[in-house]
């Protein structure tokens, strides 16, 4: 079982982590040219895809970093 | 009986075989346009090599269905759909104890899906996610094989704006369709959250339990424990944020990855029968056989993934 699901986690992660900077700038690009504040919202929005990046990969990777350090986390 | 040699063949077959192929593989490459760049224009007949490639990343229309435009990837998607139920009505139809090719062929991919949901997601809850699962799973693995049948993508028909378009072509090739089966898998996942959870599982995403306390604790008067509490209720508001988007990126993932990994599949296939024709694209079918297996087994897989995830009781510190 933990195998598995390891492994489909980290095939998950490449694209996670695109995805969400993607959306962050695109996100940011699009509020920009609504509310001419170029290039604001934009960078707002490359920040925040980064934060949910890694925010993303840390909670998808706290079960296979070790059962005692998830416990100890949870 | 001749002696065998390797693939059930006899020696002199397999040689045979091989010997054509490499003529083939020959053949093409001097033909095809990186041949003809090497050697330049050895005047052959025009018949003899492909097309190049226009691959085109929005399906065609092929016809209005009372105003509603049905592409060339919708017809992919019935006909996954007909071949699917035809598959299982076939099996299903006269079952046996001691089940034929067919009927164990589908047991034995049913009964593995069904142990990898139950492995994952527990006893009884897989159960309750393998229609969800097995429905993805087979869909995109067959919508992959499907379209790598030779001739899929040959059949054209002129439409009514009077353009020559592709009668057929893969569902997840086109991007509407990997965004319909990431909204499915996102709606199952929030939906058997909020099932097994209730309301609380809400509470991953709004989690504004800390930061209303510290606000009442300064409001009464007790500033010092309240600020305390307020920095770690403004994170646990930031952290369910954080939740909530990531839960909007995974469509966004989701999608791209089938769509991507599809379409790269269908141009990698188109590129190399154009740079060298007839038998230097095979190796790329069985590629891709195994690329449509694998991207049926990360959806499903990944869907099973998180509703795992949804159902399981949420730890009430995120950090």
């Amino acid at each position: 079982m933990v195998r598995w699901v390891a492994a489909l986690r980290l095939i998950g992660l490449g694209f996670f982590i695109g995805g969400s900077i993607l959306l962050g700038v695109f996100a940011g690009l699009w509020l920009d040219s609504r509310l001419n504040t170029s290039p604001v919202l934009a960078i707002v929005g490359l920040v925040l895809g980064i934060v949910v990046a890694f925010y993303g990969v840390y909670r998808m990777l706290l079960p296979l970093i070790g059962k005692k350090q998830d416990k100890e986390n949870s | 009986m001749p002696k065998r040699g390797g693939l059930g063949f006899s020696i002199p077959v397999l040689a045979g075989v091989l010997f054509v192929f490499l003529l083939l593989l020959v053949v093409g490459f001097v033909i095809g346009p990186l041949g003809r760049s090497m050697f330049g224009d050895l005047g052959l007949p025009s018949w003899l090599s492909v097309p190049r490639p226009s691959p085109e990343l929005p399906a065609k229309e092929v016809f209005h269905f009372f105003g509603f435009p049905i592409t060339n990837s919708i017809i992919g998607a019935w006909l996954t759909m007909i071949v699917l139920v035809g598959f299982s009505y076939a099996v299903t139809r006269r079952m046996k104890m001691v089940p034929g090719r067919l009927q164990s062929a589908f047991e034995f991919l049913l009964g593995w899906l069904y142990n990898l949901c139950q492995r994952v997601a527990g006893e009884e809850n897989g159960r309750r996610f393998f229609p969800v699962v097995a429905t993805i799973f087979l869909f995109v693995a067959f919508n992959a094989w499907l379209s790598l049948i030779p001739g899929f993508g040959s059949i054209t028909v002129i439409n009514a704006e009077g353009h020559q378009v592709h009668l057929l072509r893969g569902a997840n090739t086109d991007i509407n369709m990997p965004l319909a089966l990431a909204l499915v898998s996102f709606i199952f996942v929030e939906y058997f959250g909020l099932k097994s959870l209730g309301i609380r599982y809400l509470g991953k995403f709004l989690n504004m339990g800390q930061f209303l306390r510290s606000i009442g604790q300064i409001v009464r008067g007790r500033i010092r424990a309240g600020l305390n509490g307020l920095f770690t209720g403004v994170i646990h508001v930031f952290v369910g944020f954080l939740e909530a988007l990531s839960e909007l990126v995974r469509i966004i993932s989701f999608t791209f990855r089938l769509f991507g990994n599809m379409t790269a599949g269908e141009i990698l296939l188109l590129i190399a029968a154009f740079l060298i024709p007839w038998v230097f694209a095979i190796p790329f079918y069985g590629l891709e056989l195994l690329v449509g297996f694998v991207q049926a087994l990360i959806f499903s897989g990944l869907t099973l993934v998180f509703l795992t995830l949804a159902v399981a009781h949420h730890r009430e510190e995120a950090t």
